[in-house]
């Protein structure tokens, strides 16, 4: 029993140095910028929603989400406050409070391009699957208030890259978003969830 | 004396005292509405007004600004605030800024679709849902869908939302972290509104400490401050201050009164005896105004007192006299007619103040008459009986014989008066700012600084400024509703044209029945909406069927009677609705609260082209109109109580030379004090004009007092100890009130105690005639 718990704290402690390990290779200098094709998934949808674009991390605190298209839309995300513009509307302003899943997406990026896992442990739980080329990196948030919108998040790795972002609402609605060169010039119609999580783990569909 | 009949007495009077106080302290009721110290309106626009400083939904609003910690964290204790107050029945309403959806009850959703103004210009059809149903793709295509997918499918148009926004009842200040924020984005801006009315300084109290308790449960141990202002807020700091300086300030003048007595009388029963008539005369002048009125105002009580304060003077008349060789009844009946002259002439004058229309001057007038009066006849009836034959003879005093001489060798020119006179006249009528204070506000004395502060939180919440309204007239609650609405696109105008920053109308809650009808005729039926939203979600990803419960709401929409204020009253909508639709007597009135008015004379054009069912009421011009009224009645009868003491001075003294030597220090002085003040750019108020009365009928007691004595050199030491003593005690006790740092207690403080000055040296100089004494002696 004894030798057991002995053998199992230690590939723990193996798989934790690893895990920290791997997590500092995906640091990048701020401000990091990298495209996105976002799929949003949502149970009052037929077929989900696919917008995309650009983001632009500036600090942990600064993160910019700019939508081109199929509509053009500008986030910015200041401290505890989000603005929403438009074209031809009045900005939209509300507290990050309000949207645990811009908060949870927020402090994941902020800790996963500074390479940073201990960052990463102050508001998640995370385990990791997957070998030294390709691995996932399930989080899940600590704070209840956030889980109840966010079930959790997921994080798809080649080598030092991320390749998607995914965020898994309570509900079993997700968007998945595509980052770098992970998206495709074309997509299938009708855009499958199998599809883009295949696309996502980086076993070509 | 005997002894036994005098310990009698005593017992007897003190039961008495006793008695009084036991009914008083059963019977009296202290009330702290402010407005039994405004004018009686005359006409509907005063009534109107005074229904607004006590109760109109402007007075009722607490402006809270909480401040010193990071924006964030203010802003969360903003939110907690508002959850603890929102289940409070002490109030109406409490709003952050917060979009708050669930604020309407779950059965009154369906209304939304009468409610809003949304569908006037743009029928719900395919077309309007397919630009809708746009922008909630839109919406949910972004990581913050979260806040309204869960609406979404029952209200594609955010029509609750919509709703939750105009009702908040103000649109002015910038919002942080979804809560209402200062232009510098460093105080979280909250807004209250009390159940109770704003003069109700008890309920006022109540509410404040359950701000301030929500506020200590908000913040925990994070460092943060808490701003209150607004009408209640004043009420209750006024009520505080003025009862802890009264407390004061009746310490003070206590010690000082007994310490003086002490010292004018060496004896402590001369000092003993010598309070008894001030305390009877305080009692019965509170028994009766508690009998003539029932509720009694805290001010009669504070400055009640004050008034009375002349009542101390009778003993000391009494005490002065008293010599070996003389019975202190003789005494007492040697004084009187002349102790009896001051208190019936100090009594006229306060008779003015009984017919002056202002219910608390009238408390006052009973209470020191009553006062007065007891005093006076307790100090002739009862005090002789009780005092020691041989005390101390003041005449004998060789200090005060030197003075006396002294006295009388000052020079006394007979130009004098006239010089005197014309000189203070001169000023009265020259200097050219306003004698009178027209301004209400200054009947309500909140410092400056706090009144700065509440005018900075009101503009920054664009919460409605206390000077301008509009009334809408109507004989039901629909017409003034219809009226109300007829007026929207023209004041929308004028927040456009930057005339008005913001207005509140009653409409905006809860719109006509007409309009709501109007809504529900063109709301489509099921079948054709529900073509409608399929029309207008083709192509779109939404799934067939998502939009089944907004059919339904609108559905039942059209089955829906329209909410009238009577079905409205246990909802959200009825509270606020309550202090902005109100009904008398079968006629109803609608109020239009106005914020940041810059041209008030395009509202006031906006009123006169309306017909006669909008007025605007600018409350400064009607509260300095009521003012100004009230001020000339009680002028006038002033003017009637001065020709009344005269012809009572000239009756009692039997001689028109005597009563013009009783009379002239008298009105000497109050010129004097008058110019004084106003050469010193301090404006009367009414609260001035008492204080003056009191300092003249001061005055009228020395003046009566020297006359009486002019011609026996020991006769008029004990007079002049006598008058010595009374002048040093009042000066003393106003000089303590005039240290107050309330503005109303420092103006009366102020005035009598210059009043004394003036009133004591003239009548030294004119009344008692110097060149009298000096035949007499020859």
């Amino acid at each position: 029993m004894l030798v057991l718990l002995a053998v199992c704290t230690r590939s723990t402690l193996a798989a934790e140095a690893d895990a920290a390990a791997l997590i500092a290779r995906l640091a990048r200098p701020a401000p990091a910028n990298t495209r996105f094709v976002e799929a949003r998934f949502s149970s009052l949808l037929a077929r989900p929603l696919v917008v995309s674009g650009q983001l632009t991390y500036f600090a942990p605190d600064h993160l910019v989400r700019r939508v081109d298209e199929p509509f053009r839309e500008l986030m910015t995300i200041r401290g505890e406050e989000v603005v929403v513009e438009r074209d031809g509307e009045q900005p939209v302003r509300f507290s990050l409070k309000r949207a645990p899943e811009l908060l949870g997406m927020l402090s994941s990026f902020g800790a996963l391009l500074a390479g940073d896992r201990t960052l990463l442990d102050r508001h998640f739980r995370s385990s990791l699957s997957g070998d030294d080329v390709r691995w996932r990196l399930v989080l899940t948030p600590t704070s209840d208030r956030v889980r109840q919108k966010l079930g959790s998040i997921h994080v798809d790795v080649e080598r030092d890259a991320v390749r998607c972002f995914t965020l898994v609402e309570p509900d079993g609605d997700a968007s998945l978003m595509l980052l770098g060169d992970t998206a495709p010039a074309t997509r299938p119609e009708p855009l499958e969830r199998g599809w883009l999580e295949a696309l996502c783990s980086g076993v070509a569909p | 004396m005997n002894r036994r009949p005098g310990l009698v007495l005593l017992l007897g009077w003190l039961v008495a005292i006793g008695a009084l106080g036991w009914y008083v302290r059963h019977e009296l009721v202290v009330g702290a509405d402010l407005r039994l110290y405004l004018p009686s309106p005359r006409n509907e626009e005063q009534r109107l007004l005074l229904e607004e400083v006590g109760q109109g939904p402007a007075s009722r609003l607490l402006l809270i600004c909480l401040e010193g910690a990071e924006p964030a964290l203010l802003a969360e204790m903003s939110q907690a605030m508002v959850g603890t107050l929102r289940s409070d029945p002490r109030f109406r309403f409490v709003g952050n800024g917060g979009a708050d959806l669930g604020g309407l009850p779950d059965e009154l959703l369906p209304y939304r679709y009468l409610l809003t103004p949304a569908f006037d210009d743009q029928p719900l059809d395919s077309t309007l849902l397919a630009k809708e149903m746009r922008n909630r793709l839109k919406d949910l295509a972004s990581p913050a869908a979260g806040i309204i997918e869960e609406w979404i499918r029952r209200d594609p148009t955010l029509e609750i939302l919509r709703l939750a926004q105009a009702w908040q009842p103000s649109q002015g200040p910038q919002r942080l972290h979804d809560v209402w924020f200062s232009r510098r984005g460093d105080a979280a801006l909250l807004l209250a509104e009390t159940t109770a009315a704003g003069f109700d300084p008890g309920k006022q109290q109540e509410a404040m400490r359950e701000i301030e308790r929500a506020f200590a449960t908000a913040r925990r141990d994070r460092g943060a401050r808490i701003t209150v202002t607004g009408a209640g807020a004043f009420s209750v700091m006024m009520q505080e201050r003025t009862q802890r300086e009264a407390t004061l300030i009746g310490t003070v003048d206590s010690v000082a009164m007994i310490l003086l007595l002490v010292i004018a009388y060496g004896s402590a029963r001369s000092v003993a005896l010598g309070v008894l008539p001030l305390a009877s005369g305080g009692l019965a002048g509170l028994a009766a105004v508690t009998a003539c009125f029932g509720v009694v105002h805290g001010i009669t009580l504070a400055y009640g007192f004050t008034l009375i304060g002349v009542a101390q003077d009778y003993p000391i008349h009494l005490l002065s006299h008293q010599h070996r060789g003389i019975t202190p009844l003789d005494n007492a009946q040697a004084i009187w007619p002349t102790l009896a002259t001051g208190v019936a002439g100090t009594c006229i004058a306060y008779l003015a103040f009984l017919f002056s229309g202002v219910n608390g001057l009238a408390q006052l007038a009973v209470f020191a008459i009553a006062g007065l009066a007891v005093a006076g006849l307790t100090t002739r009836i009862l005090l002789p009986r009780l005092m020691s034959p041989d005390t101390r003879d003041c005449g004998a005093s060789e200090m005060l014989g030197r003075l006396s001489d002294t006295v009388d060798r000052l020079p006394r020119p007979r130009w004098l008066s006239a010089v005197v006179a014309s000189a203070c006249l001169a000023v009265i009528l020259l200097a050219p700012w306003p004698l009178w204070e027209s301004n209400l506000g200054a009947l309500t004395p909140v410092p400056q600084s706090v009144l700065q502060q509440d005018a900075a939180l009101r503009s920054e919440l664009g919460a409605p400024d206390m000077r301008y309204l509009l009334v809408v007239h109507g004989r039901s609650a629909e017409q003034v509703l219809q009226r109300s609405e007829s007026l929207t696109p023209r004041l929308d105008a004028l927040v456009e044209g930057r005339r008005l920053a913001s207005y509140s109308n009653p409409a905006r809650y809860l719109p006509s029945v007409r309009t709501q009808e109007m809504r529900r005729a063109a709301l489509p039926g099921p079948g054709e909406l529900r073509e409608a939203v399929t029309e207008a979600a083709s192509g779109t990803p939404f799934k067939p069927g998502v939009f089944d419960q907004f059919i339904a709401d609108v559905a039942r929409a059209r089955e829906l009677r329209p909410l009238t204020p009577q079905s409205a009253t246990r909802t959200p909508l009825g509270a606020r609705l309550e202090s902005l639709l109100t009904e008398r007597g079968g006629n109803w009135t609608g109020l239009i609260t106005l914020g940041g008015v810059r041209q008030p004379n395009a509202l006031a054009r906006l009123a006169g082209s309306a017909e006669n069912d909008v007025v605007m009421l600018d409350l400064k011009a009607v509260s300095e109109g009521l003012v100004a009224q009230q001020r000339e009645h009680i002028l006038r009868a002033l003017t009637v109580a001065a020709f009344l003491l005269v012809a009572v001075v000239g009756i009692a003294l039997r001689s028109a030379p005597r009563a013009a030597r009783v009379l002239q220090p008298m009105i000497l002085s109050t010129l004097l004090v008058l110019a004084v003040m106003h050469a010193s750019g301090i404006s009367l108020t009414l609260f001035h004009l008492m204080a003056l009365v009191l300092a003249a009928g001061l005055g009228l007691d020395y003046a009566l007092f020297f006359e009486r004595a002019a011609n026996d050199p020991i006769e008029r030491r004990r007079t002049l100890h006598a008058v010595i003593v009374c002048s040093i005690s009042t000066f003393i006790v106003f000089a303590v009130i005039a240290a107050s740092s309330l503005p109303v207690l420092r103006g009366i403080g102020l005035t009598v105690t210059l009043g004394v000055v003036a009133n004591f040296l003239f009548a030294l100089l004119l009344a008692r005639s110097g060149s009298q004494a000096t035949d007499a002696r020859a």
